[in-house]
């Protein structure tokens, strides 16, 4: 196809292999690339077709927990990047977000989370009475405090999904879609690839699979232990400006932000139904009136708006709930990137830190506690 | 939460039917449908207190249509009004939004009856204001006794545009030209054994042509609509021939002024709903596309769910009515109100006259089938999804770039993902999908259902009591299933 970006079936030998398109592996893709190296992305269907493309775009530093600000504020400015220096349009903007308390216990909360958040680096401002009215006249009076951080962003998962992929093309990466990987085996220094549109050979190989990297893991007798969040998402038609700040909450679950169309997204986390097997994923009618209720106790504008769609997607999550990525235990040459609460976040990050353990270059932050070895279950422990 | 035995989702022709049957014969039955006053689409009427001086051909419809919208009053029937069913949170159990009143709803047995929509048409032009569909029309018309325009073409494929035509023309519009894409006068012969099974119909229809020749408009058949212009609202229409291998002939096309063009290309069923449901669907092209797939009964896939009417598959007004009520003398039988004797003597005569109608429709089909020409008229320019202004040359576009599939083409683009939910652009992006492939439509992925089935206004959405929220003690920590 002229000018695809997609290749129909990958090459016999490559030097790095990436399994799985979404925001970790094509991050991780772009920065190999662009590095020089000769890299093909494995994609089960297309990219963006999972989580990355499900998800929020809420890049918010506040509601970090201390251990992953400087990761997280590493991965904010690879997003800024991609736009400010790479040409790379992924819809970035950074309106600076709104982390609310509600009742005196949640104001107490707060005050002490962030507390110790300012320890880890994190900046931000105090807003209650009159500065908050000013600053966000759409906050519900129920609102008491809030901490405000300007370093809270977005960006769009629909305009990152086309732009990253064809940067990687244009970098020299090769993407080769509805090409799962069945199988993986060590070979003469490096790995054999079975995919289902054919097998090749890598030197260097990387899981970026979201949910299914610990599957893939197996295959190379590495145990991870991996959960899915089935989280749910909620779209408004589009109304003229509401809100103008990324809202989080530090007692209720939720996140919601206007868009550039005008459509507001409503989410945080709420737990849909479903199992992994089977791909079975649907909202959940309580949690969904739930999500709604915390939403408009905050923004009660919200109400006269109408819902549009609702859906749930899988999150990757490591039982710890931190960030897991690096060298796959026992394996050498092969790395993973497999699951980090809120991973669209970190997703540019972990993509350069990888290629840099790749390219043998010095980690632009520590990455010692993200290793993916401390969570080796059974016999490979 | 509300009980009922039987739950009509619908109170168009198909879903009041039903409703009026099944209460006959002892059943408890709430009729739910988001319209302000019953009737749905064929038999939509004027808000109370609304007055008007001209006749339209659907005035002759008076008697039948006060009989139907009797129904809600009658003994057994709760009819709500203003209500969006929007999901099924539990089997037997579904949801809807009606302001204050909003909330969930279990029945013993549930009617789908949720009709159709236009079929969308995409060519240049064709979001140009004064460009409005079929449907549209014949709801401003019997909704509010309005035409938007007064120089008026009528263009498309099906019986709604000679009805179009005449209603236009006897409402005192100023009408051109009534354009239908498919040969039908030169058909007529081939169909016409078929279509007299519904006598009533033809003469209708010959009267619907009397009155747009007697209007002076020209009916040209083996035509169409290929281009809308105009610099800020509608001038002028280009019509063309279509030859005999279905394509268009722009050798012989000719401009038309115009300020209004009615385009009718069709209708699709509404299917949200079962879809929602998880009901499984067949591909019936001339039944308008994706339809539910029913056993005897009119039973979906999903037990306990039947479905009639244009929901089902577009049969018109007539198959829906009677599919209605024999779907209401099911529904007493099966919840026990009549035997099987009397729920047979009671179907027999309504399955006959189904039969007919399933004969004319056959001689419809036939009269009205066109091959989808309609791709060939995009030019990069034409908007594809009218809410998120994504146009053909994007979409073909990003198909060359190798985002080919409904997933990938949804998600860069946000086709099929505003406020219409699909309905105007699904069935382009698909057969967009279908001519890059070479696979046939019907082969081409539907995106995920989602809910809600339709806009539901948030405020709504709270007023259903809800249980206490749990929080996680640490929402950071997994919450799901372990997979590895
Ligand atoms: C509804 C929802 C809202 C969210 N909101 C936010 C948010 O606001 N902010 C945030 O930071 N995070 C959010 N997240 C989490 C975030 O989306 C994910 O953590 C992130 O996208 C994961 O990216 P990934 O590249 O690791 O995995 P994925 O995007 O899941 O990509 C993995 C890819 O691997 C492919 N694959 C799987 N198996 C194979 C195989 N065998 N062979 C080849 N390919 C394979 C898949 O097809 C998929 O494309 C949200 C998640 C959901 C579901
Ligand atoms: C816009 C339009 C105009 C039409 N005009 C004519 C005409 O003038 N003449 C003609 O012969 N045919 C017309 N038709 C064809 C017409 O659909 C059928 O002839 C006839 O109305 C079918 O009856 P039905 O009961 O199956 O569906 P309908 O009459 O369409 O009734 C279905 C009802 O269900 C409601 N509904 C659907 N989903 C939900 C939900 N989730 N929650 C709550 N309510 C729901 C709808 O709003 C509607 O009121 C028209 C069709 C359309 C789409």
């Amino acid at each position: 196809m002229a000018g695809s970006v997609f290749v129909e079936t990958p090459p016999r030998d490559a030097e790095i292999a990436v399994v799985g398109g979404g925001v970790a592996g094509m991050s991780t893709a772009l920065f190999l690339a662009r590095a020089g190296r000769d890299v093909v992305v494995l994609e089960r269907g297309v990219p963006w077709g999972d989580a990355s493309g499900a998800n929020a775009g809420t890049l918010s530093l506040q509601v970090k927990r201390t251990e992953v600000l400087d990761l997280c504020k590493l991965s904010l400015d690879v997003w800024k990047r991609f736009g400010a220096e790479m040409d790379i349009d992924v819809g970035f903007g950074q309106p600076g977000g709104l982390r609310v308390a509600t009742t005196e216990a949640e104001v107490a909360h707060l005050r002490e989370y962030s507390e110790e958040q300012r320890q880890g680096g994190l900046e931000f401002e105090w807003m209650e009475g009159n500065q908050l009215r000013d600053m966000a006249p759409w906050l519900s009076t129920s609102v008491r405090a809030a901490t405000f951080c300007r370093e809270d962003a977005y960006s769009s998962p629909l305009l990152s999904g086309g732009a990253l992929p064809a940067a990687v093309g244009k970098a020299g990466g090769r993407i080769v879609g509805h090409a799962e990987v069945t199988d993986l085996k060590r070979e003469d220094g490096g790995y054999r690839i079975e995919t289902k549109r054919g097998a090749l050979r890598v030197k260097t190989l990387v899981i970026t699979a979201g949910p299914w990297s610990g599957q893939l893991a197996r295959m190379l007798d590495v145990a991870l232990p991996i959960y899915v969040d089935v989280n749910m998402l909620s779209v408004t038609e589009p109304a003229p400006k509401i809100l103008d700040r990324v809202i989080t909450h530090i007692g209720g679950i939720l996140s919601l932000k206007q868009l550039a169309n005008g459509t507001i997204l409503i989410g945080g986390g709420w737990q849909g139904r479903g199992r992994f097997a089977g791909m079975e994923k649907f909202a959940d009618h309580v949690r969904l009136g739930q999500n709604l209720t915390t939403a408009v106790s905050v923004v009660p504008d919200l109400a006269k708006l109408r819902l549009v769609r609702t859906w749930a997607g899988y999150e990757a999550v490591a039982p710890d709930a931190l960030p897991a990525f690096g060298r796959l235990p026992n394996n050498d040459g092969a790395y993973i990137a497999a699951a980090a609460r809120g991973g669209f976040t970190f997703g540019p990050a972990q993509g350069l830190l990888i290629s840099e353990m790749i390219l043998d270059k010095p980690p632009s932050t520590p990455i010692g506690r993200f290793d993916p070895a401390r969570l080796l279950t059974g016999a490979h422990a | 939460m509300r009980e009922t035995d039987l739950l009509v989702v619908g109170a168009g022709a198909a879903g009041l039917s039903a409703a009026s049957e099944a209460a006959k014969h002892g059943l408890a039955v709430t009729v739910l449908d988001d319209n302000l006053l019953p009737g749905g689409q064929y038999f939509r009427r004027l808000p109370t207190g609304y007055h008007h001086t001209h006749e339209t051909v659907f005035d002759k419809e008076r008697q039948r249509a006060n009989a139907l919208y009797a129904t809600t009053g009658q003994k057994g029937i709760t009819y709500l009004n203003d209500a969006v069913v929007w999901e099924s949170p539990e089997n037997g159990v579904l949801a809807f939004a009606r302001g204050a009143d909003s909330g969930r709803i279990r029945a013993k047995l549930t009617i789908i009856a949720s009709g159709a929509h236009d079929r969308p048409a995409p060519f240049p032009g064709w979001t140009l204001p004064g460009v409005v569909t079929a449907g549209g029309l014949q709801n401003l018309l019997k909704g509010q006794r309005v035409i938007p325009g007064r120089r008026a073409i009528v263009a498309g494929n099906g019986p709604l545009v000679l009805l179009v035509g005449a209603t236009l023309a006897r409402a005192g519009a100023e009408l051109r030209e009534v354009v239908e894409a498919a040969p039908i006068l030169k058909r007529l012969a081939g169909s016409i054994a078929d279509l007299i099974a519904m006598p009533k119909i033809v003469r209708q229809a010959v009267d619907y042509r009397l009155a747009i020749m007697k209007s002076g408009a020209r009916l040209r058949t083996g035509w169409t609509v290929i281009e809308a212009r105009g610099a800020d609202e509608l001038e002028e229409v280009v019509l063309a021939p279509i030859d005999a291998t279905g394509k268009v002939d722009r050798s012989r096309a000719r401009a038309v002024k115009a300020d209004l063009l009615v385009v009718g290309f069709g209708l699709m069923p509404s299917i949200e709903l079962v879809r929602l449901l998880d009901c499984k669907l067949e591909w019936k092209p001339l039944r308008g596309g994706w339809v539910p797939v029913r056993g005897a009964d009119f039973e979906t896939s999903r037990p306990g769910v039947l479905a009639v009417g244009d929901g089902a598959g577009i049969g018109g007004v007539e198959m829906a009515l009677r599919e209605g009520k024999l779907a209401g003398v099911i529904a007493a039988e099966r919840l026990g109100k009549l035997s099987r004797d009397q729920a047979a003597n009671l179907k027999a005569p309504i399955q006959a006259e189904i039969a007919k109608v399933e004969t004319f429709r056959r001689g419809l089909e036939r009269l009205y089938a066109m091959p989808p020409a309609f791709l060939d008229l995009l030019t990069p320019e034409t908007i594809v999804c009218r809410c998120e202004d994504v146009t053909a040359g994007e979409l073909r576009a990003r198909q060359d770039a190798g985002f080919g599939s409904t997933a990938a083409l949804k998600g860069t683009t946000r086709t099929t993902m505003g406020r219409c939910q699909g309905r105007n652009c699904l069935r382009t992006l698909s057969a967009l999908i279908a001519q890059a492939s070479g696979q046939p439509i019907e082969q081409v992925t539907m995106p995920r259902p989602r809910l809600p089935a339709r806009l539901v206004t948030i405020g709504d959405l709270l007023q259903e009591e809800l249980p206490p929220i749990e929080m996680p003690k640490d929402p950071h920590l997994p919450r799901g299933e372990r997979v590895s």
